[in-house]
């Protein structure tokens, strides 16, 4: 066979979302402990093909990667209507613990970028005891307004095209073009709305307050940040902030944007194996 | 600072498929220098450095000049990559009716990043 065929298998699984069902895609490879990667606010699975494609990963750990309801190949639940998408801390909480009961996956890593790295800290302040560890890439506790995302969908502004413009910009301008690309091409295939309805979580409904990262005690389940320093949403100055008050190291990643796993994967597998290295040792 | 746009535009010659249904005029603004700028069918056909008399735009785009400077440099530093990084300090500032450069916004990214040396061409 002339063709290098990857070691990704992609399934669908019917999971049961607070009630609701919802037929999931996930993509998975390699054995051990179960890392679960979480992809950011208007993507899809796809940012994580690195990972799952890194032997030095899947040698140690079953790389499980799901595309939220809405996203890439996980349709809206049936009846949903069009326009109402909106992503809450509480669905977003029960979209993970849904995946991995329904997987019968115990004490998994997950590893979540943007909103996915707003929600381990939920996850923290509230499962700690579900995961064996978290990883946070570009979290923040909130982030301010800066732009007005109603822009995001409307009639007469392409939503593939103004998304596809925002996440361009998060991006280290020396990664490499083929994977800016690609990235880009993630967020200008996003259903209409969806892109805005994950900012819903990430701007508004999802943010920690003081008294919430006062509950998260990072001995109960080991938390790891790693911030690109270009990003400008969820800047490393945000993340030091954060990882000062939980008493935890932040890994900031040169020449790195919003989207590491995916906008520069070689560079970002370098910071990150030795992450779940010391993970797996056991010695964090 | 934007008076080589009509000239730097040309290394991007993808910039006239994208803006094939943008026709707007724009000022760009540094400190006290401002400059309007007249795009048609996705090409700039004119950079006007004022100072102006009633000059009449659909949006515009003001931040220092030392911002703009950061912007522009081969390769920029963290913070001052993009329009939406200078947004998010707070050092750019949006204006008027946003429609032409939020339908076109990587348009504009790419068309202001002609500016900067060594940008691709």
């Amino acid at each position: 066979m002339s063709v290098e065929i990857e070691n990704i298998c992609g399934r669908y699984g019917q999971f049961e979302i607070e009630g609701v069902t919802h037929r999931l895609y996930w993509e998975e490879a390699g054995s051990g402990i179960p890392l679960i990667c979480l992809h950011t606010a208007g993507s899809d699975g796809r940012q994580y093909r690195a990972v799952l494609n890194d032997p030095a990963v899947t040698s140690q750990y079953r790389v499980l990667v799901f595309d939220m309801p809405w996203h890439g190949k996980s349709s809206p639940p049936a009846g949903a209507e069009h326009g109402t998408y909106q992503l809450t801390a509480a669905i977003y909480q029960a979209m993970v613990l849904a995946f991995m009961d329904g997987l019968e996956i115990e004490q998994p890593v997950v590893m979540g970028c943007s909103i996915g790295g707003r929600i381990v800290l939920h996850l923290a302040r509230n499962y700690p005891e579900r995961f064996r560890a978290l990883i946070g890439l570009q979290s923040s506790p909130d982030v301010p307004p800066y732009y007005d995302t109603e822009w995001l969908h409307r009639s007469d502004v392409h939503g593939g095209e103004i998304c596809g413009a925002i996440a361009y910009g998060l991006m280290a301008p020396l990664s490499p073009q083929a994977h800016r690309d690609e990235t880009v091409w993630h967020y200008m295939q996003g259903g209409p709305g969806i892109f805005k309805g994950d900012m819903h979580f990430y701007k508004v409904d999802g943010g920690l307050t003081d008294d919430d990262l006062d509950h998260i005690n990072v001995t109960d389940c080991p938390l790891y940040f790693l911030s690109g320093e270009y990003d400008y949403s969820g800047t490393p100055a945000d993340t030091r902030v954060l990882a000062d008050r939980l008493g935890v190291d932040v890994i900031v990643m040169e020449q790195m944007g919003h989207f590491p796993m995916s906008e520069n994967p070689e560079r970002f597998l370098d910071y990150l194996r030795p992450v779940l290295e010391e993970i797996a040792s056991g010695s964090s | 600072m934007f008076d080589d746009l009509t000239a730097t535009q040309e290394k991007h010659p993808a910039l006239l498929r994208m803006g094939r249904h943008l026709s707007t005029v724009c000022m760009l603004s540094a400190g006290d220098d401002d400059w309007l700028v007249t795009i048609h069918r996705g090409r700039v056909e004119t950079v006007r450095r004022g100072p102006h008399v009633m000059p009449s735009y659909v949006f515009r785009m003001v931040a220092p000049a030392r911002d703009w400077q950061d912007f522009l440099q081969p390769v920029p530093a963290p913070g001052s990559h993009d329009l939406m990084a200078l947004l998010r300090r707070g050092v750019l500032t949006f204006e008027g009716n946003l429609h032409p450069l939020m339908s076109h916004l990587l348009y504009f990214k790419l068309l202001l990043a002609t500016l900067r040396r060594g940008a691709a061409a």
